[in-house]
């Protein structure tokens, strides 16, 4: 499938708040009740529409535990988009997401667009996080804000594709370098071609694929 | 400074010292010297030495070049000097070849490497500094790091992954050594990254992140794809590395559309001689990446949705022109057929194209009979037979369209003489005098049967041709003959391998059909056959048939539908225990599965053997066995009795099978019919809106009709009030609308005409009263109509007075005519009255048959009230139809039909309201060519009347003018002034 930009994203966040969920949901629209743990990173692609344009993202599922934490960080330098999870019925995971941020802010590109996601929503029963807390952190620290339920699919498409409406709307505005792939950003075949003058590498990336 | 050289050259002035004691000099001087130029030289000393005293430089001098690299950082040379050294020490590649010296110390110093390697690494930091160093874009620093940080993965592999997986950007950085436009360190960067992704699947991932597809399909298209030299070979084994066993990446390379960009690769030319080895490595290469993605290990559904994709851009039907083409390597070849095998495998859409594609043979041949000539033909490579039996088993793996097809080519039915066919060629090859071919035949036609009891019980009509005279004997029974024969049988290479093959075809062919078995089993010699084999106490070669034997006997007994009376479960369970005995059946059958050569076969689908004498078992065949050794142990040790009783079961489950079977197909026709009905529906409910809609328009006509009729009633006399109604009925009746709009618009025409009449009137009374005071001033200022003396008397004026006052009665019958004309034809214009005395009104003298035309108006006015009453009927019996009309609106279209022909009706009483209209028009000509006349008289009477009306007019259209000639003078002075 031919597409006009293809973002990369990883998902990060304690273990068991629902990242790996949140991703089954999107890509394949099914649930999976039974906490299958990560092991360091899985890949998972799908393709949506912003603004008239095909956009693939490509998303990378981290693994929360603390052990695979150094693994995770080799990816936040090559990612235009992240999704910090916590759970509403979990406060502890709420309480981490401070050194999560550090983490990503620290090892990011400047640019990198974070969603907080409050995940588990369905459960309402044993909210442990107030919507409004979660409101008020993603305020504090300019985050875009979203509770969702990868069970109920409540908002997660929505929570993929506002954050990349978010990114595109960055690059109309001109704040991403969208030339240099270690963003996180790649141009589609059909633009690169327009393009190829400026990003003059090489020329590699004329060559070859169709799609 | 002067004092250390002297103390340097007196030592070296000296009696020559052992190597031990000059490396440990030179790492005093690297360690103590305060002078970087003296370092450097002690460092490259040490360099030199590294190779001949490898053993003393690592052990003494590694904790201090360590420290140059940590202090020295500034300097490249010294920097460089110390890498190499670092190198020299740990790798093992001698890389002068003419050290003769050195060959006893050889399996030492392999352990030498690792060792130095595990001292070096046992600092983590030290490695966290060599990624440092390669940040160093310095040729000199760059170079020897990416050497020595290759030779250190080389040696302790998993360590220096850890650890370079902790560190923070490790693996990112040494990403960036691809994009180096030096091709040294790009190809060496290459090896780098072999070594760091080879095993751990966690930096396979990172690398794969970093965009490490994207570079790699781009250098090897660079560098001229299978054209190119060593830098795509090392690209191509990178890209192994990240993708084998990892789905992660592999689904990656998927989603990133890379599986496109390997079409390219196989696209070689007619010309196929003279290939180099680097082309013929590249290829191979190629060709086992793209089995990396379809391999049948994978998860099935990942590899299924690249075996799509391979076909959508191409790459499949690619892969096949190479299996066609001329003059490709041997070797290449075979690995073409394995890949292409594996692209097709299980996939319908692939199998489908792959059982379509031609030898550019003439005629042309279908590939899969090409392929299959060379599987049983003895002077083709046994690899290259293996690989077309393996085509053929994953062209049949779940493709029941394609074995109904190979076995078809064996039917009476279907067979054509003309060609030689995929049947033909596979019984030749079962009856051969080849070993290999009989095996390989047997196992590719028990493929054509796996899991497809249909074509099972199709092969079951095979007739063979003996030999001239004889009758045909059946394919069953040529496959049990040559059996019988034991190893009596003449072939070339292992009878064991023909037996084994034919008993493997036969277990396939009997188990779950069991018309098949009594097929078997109405043989005569087959049973005694059978139990000779598997209860004579033969040598370990027989032991293999004997336990094939053992299943095929479990099999009769266990798909044994109990249908010849000689040969029931029964009655061959008590033959078992009497010939055979239990025990020892069970442990002959149990000799399959503890063959050596089962495990392996078991182990992956693809045939691959060392060598012919190992070609025994077949994968999927290992798969049966594993189904069928249970059960069968189970069926010979059951009761009569719960055999009984799992009959009876197995027949209520049958039942009940058949009753849900039954449900099904009645849900499934259900289904179809909901389906069906779903659209009907559908269809009825669009139509119904149409109808829907038209009765709504209809009714509110009927609603106008009606209102227009109520209202005609209650006002008679009040022509504005109908009129205006009549108007918004127009609004409403959008049909009439166009015609309503005109008439309305002629109305207002006549009206204004009318106003003006009036007006004139009011003139003319007003004239009529002047004159009438004026008289007694003015006698004879007009002249008198009929001869009457224009002056004249009193008497004269009073009749003149009289005359006026006639005529200004007249007047107003007359206006009072024309308003009751005007109502009549409205109400004509609405109710559709038929004007009948419409002429002998307009001949009638107006001013005398003015009252009776009111009466004859009124008249009129009941018989239009009647037509509407009849109308108003006809209106009910429309708005019963209409509600029927919508009863009906869901299955009736003749209601359509009846609608139209009310809308028809109402059109034909559109036109007659038309006509009548048109009448009345004449009418109301009539009435002007009276009021003309009348006006002549009055003109008569009094000309200044007329005049000053017409001067009027024409007064006030100058004043338009003039004003508008005014303002735009005005504007042009303004200009001028501003000018
Ligand atoms: N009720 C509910 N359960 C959820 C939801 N999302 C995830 N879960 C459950 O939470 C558990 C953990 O989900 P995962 O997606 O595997 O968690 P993770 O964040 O990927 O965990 P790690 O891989 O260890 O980092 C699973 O048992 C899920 O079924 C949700 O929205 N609602
Ligand atoms: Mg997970």
């Amino acid at each position: 499938m031919a597409y006009a930009y293809l973002f990369k994203y990883i998902i990060i966040g304690d273990t068991g708040v629902g990242k790996s969920c949140l991703l089954l949901q999107f890509t394949d629209k099914r649930f999976q009740p039974v906490h299958d743990l990560t092991i360091g990173v899985e890949f998972g692609a799908r393709m949506i529409t912003i603004d008239g344009k095909q956009i693939k993202l490509q998303i990378w599922d981290t693994a929360g535990q603390e052990s695979f934490r150094s693994i995770t960080r080799s990816y936040y330098r090559g990612a235009a988009g992240a999704l910090l999870v916590y759970d509403i019925t979990r406060r502890d995971t709420f309480n981490h997401l401070t050194t999560w941020l550090e983490d990503a802010r620290q090892h990011s590109n400047s640019n990198m667009v974070i969603m907080l996601i409050g995940n588990k929503s369905d459960l309402e029963s044993r909210r442990e996080v107030k919507k409004e807390e979660g409101e008020a952190f993603a305020r504090e620290h300019g985050l875009i804000f979203m509770e969702t339920s990868a069970k109920t699919a409540s908002n997660v498409e929505e929570a993929f594709i506002n954050t990349a409406k978010e990114i595109y709307e960055k690059i109309q505005e001109g704040v991403f370098d969208i030339n240099n792939e270690a963003n996180g950003i790649k141009i589609g075949p059909q633009h690169a071609a327009t393009n190829a003058s400026l990003s003059g590498n090489q020329g590699g990336h004329t060559s070859g694929g169709c799609c | 400074m002067y004092l250390l050289r002297g103390v340097m050259g007196a030592q070296s002035a000296g009696p020559q010292p052992s190597g031990a004691e000059t490396v440990q000099k030179l790492c005093d001087r690297v360690a103590s010297s305060t002078l970087l130029d003296d370092r450097r030289d002690a460092v490259r000393a040490l360099k030199s030495l590294s190779r001949k005293y490898r053993l003393e430089v690592g052990s003494q001098a590694m904790e201090h070049l360590v420290n140059v690299l940590q202090t020295d950082r500034s300097d490249v040379e010294i920097i460089g000097y110390a890498l190499d050294t670092l190198h020299n020490i740990m790798s093992n590649e001698m890389d002068e070849p003419d050290d003769s010296e050195e060959e006893n110390s050889q399996s030492q110093t392999d352990d030498l490497g690792s060792q130095f390697t595990e001292i070096f690494i046992k600092q983590q930091e030290n490695i966290t500094l060599l990624l440092s160093y390669l940040e160093e874009f310095d040729f000199q620093v760059r170079w020897p790091g990416v050497k020595l940080v290759t030779t250190l993965l080389k040696q302790q592999g998993p360590a220096v992954q850890q650890i370079i997986l902790v560190s923070p950007m490790g693996v990112s950085r040494l990403m960036d050594l691809l994009a180096d436009s030096r091709e040294v360190i790009r190809n060496d960067g290459l090896l780098l990254l072999q070594q760091l992704t080879k095993g751990n699947a966690a930096i396979q991932k990172i690398v794969a992140f970093e965009n490490a597809f994207e570079r790699l399909l781009d250098i090897i298209t660079d560098e001229g794809n299978s054209d190119g030299g060593i830098v795509v070979e090392d690209c191509l084994i990178l890209l192994q590395y990240l993708l084998k066993n990892n789905n992660s990446n592999q689904n990656f390379f998927k989603e990133g559309s890379y599986i496109q960009r390997m079409k390219p690769w196989f696209e070689v030319g007619d010309d196929n001689t003279g290939w180099s080895a680097q082309k013929v490595t590249n290829l191979h290469l190629m060709l086992q990446l793209v089995r990396v993605l379809v391999s049948p290990m994978n998860p099935p559904g990942a590899t299924s949705s690249c075996q799509k994709s391979m076909f959508q851009c191409g790459l499949l039907q690619q892969l096949c022109t190479i299996l066609m083409a001329t003059g490709v390597p041997a070797d290449i070849l075979t690995e073409t057929i394995n890949t292409v095998s594996e692209v097709i495998r299980g996939c319908q859409i692939n199998q489908d194209y792959f059982a379509s594609v031609n030898a550019p043979s003439n005629p042309p041949r279908p590939a899969i009979v090409v392929l299959l000539m060379s599987m049983v033909n003895e002077r083709q490579p046994f690899v290259l037979r293996c690989a077309v039996l393996y085509c053929f088993q994953c062209f049949l793996y779940r493709n029941q369209k394609g074995q109904g097809e190979i076995v078809a080519t064996l039917l009476p039915s279907t067979i054509d003489a003309n060609a030689v066919s995929a049947g033909q060629l596979l019984c030749g090859g079962l009856f051969s005098v080849d070993s290999l071919s009989n095996w390989c035949a047997a196992v590719a036609l028990a493929h054509a049967l796996q899991g497809n009891a249909t074509q099972k019980e199709q092969l079951l009509r095979v007739q063979l041709a003996t030999s001239i005279g004889n009758p045909p004997v059946s394919l069953l029974q040529q496959c049990t003959n040559i059996l019988s024969q034991g190893d009596k049988i003449n072939r070339r290479g292992s009878k064991i391998q023909t037996r084994v093959g034919l008993l493997m075809l036969l277990c396939t062919w009997l188990s779950n059909c069991p018309i098949a078995v009594t097929h078997f089993l109405h043989n005569p010699s087959n049973v005694p056959f059978l139990t000779a084999q598997i209860s004579e106490n033969l040598g370990e070669e027989e032991q293999l048939v004997q336990g094939l034997c053992a299943l095929l006997l479990g099999i009769c007994i266990y798909n044994n539908d109990n249908s010849l009376e000689n040969y029931t479960k029964e009655k061959l369970k008590q033959l078992i225990e009497k010939r055979i005995g239990k025990e020892n059946f069970t442990e002959k059958l149990s000799f399959i599965p503890k063959h050596e050569l089962y495990s392996k076969a078991a182990q992956k689908p693809q045939p691959n053997f060392s060598s012919p004498d190992h070609m025994m078992f077949d994968h999927e065949f290992t798969k049966l066995v594993k189904e069928l050794e249970v059960v069968i142990i189970k069926a010979i040790y059951k009761s009569t009795e719960e055999d009984k009783k799992e009959e009876e079961v197995k027949k209520t489950l049958e039942h009940h099978d058949n009753i849900v079977t039954h449900y099904k197909n009645v849900i499934r026709e259900q289904d179809l019919q909901i389906e069906e009905l779903k659209q009907q529906v559908m269809a009825l409910n669009s139509q119904n809106e149409q109808f829907q809609v038209t009765v709504t328009q209809q009714l509110s006509q009927i609603q106008q009709h009606k209102d227009q009729y109520n209202l005609l009633k209650i006002k008679q006399g009040k022509d504005n009030q109908l009129h205006s109604s009549h108007v918004e009925g127009a609004q409403i009746n959008g049909i009439q609308s166009e015609e309503m709009i005109r008439l309305r618009e002629e109305i207002e025409e006549l009206r204004k005409e009318q106003d003006i009449l009036q007006g004139q009137l009011a003139e003319k009374d007003g004239l009529i009263a002047n004159l009438k005071s004026a008289q007694p001033e003015v006698r004879t200022e007009r002249s008198p109509p009929e001869g009457v003396p224009a002056d004249g008397s009193s008497e004269n004026a009073m009749e003149l007075y009289k005359e006026l006052e006639a005529l200004r009665s007249q007047i107003q019958a007359q206006s009072l005519e024309i308003n009751g004309l005007q109502t009549e034809r409205q109400e004509l214009l609405h109710k559709i009255e038929t004007v009948t005395a419409a002429s002998a009104l307009a001949s009638g003298d107006s001013t005398a048959v003015a009252a009776s035309k009111v009466a004859e108006l009124e008249e009129r006015l009941v018989a239009s009230l009647k037509e509407t009453n009849s109308l108003k009927d006809e209106v009910k019996t429309l708005s019963e139809e209409k509600s029927a009309l919508k009863q009906q609106v869901d299955s009736s279209n003749s209601t359509a039909a009846i609608s139209q022909n009310e809308n028809k009706k109402l059109e034909q009483m559109l036109a007659d309201s038309k006509k009548e209209q048109d009448d009345l028009l004449i009418l109301l000509a009539d009435q002007d060519q009276k009021l003309t006349a009348l006006k002549n008289k009055l003109k008569e009477l009094g000309e200044p009347v007329e005049d000053e009306d017409d001067l009027e007019s024409g007064d006030q259209g100058d004043d338009d003018v003039e004003s508008g000639d005014q303002g735009d003078e005005d504007d042009e002075k303004e200009e001028l002034e501003e000018d």
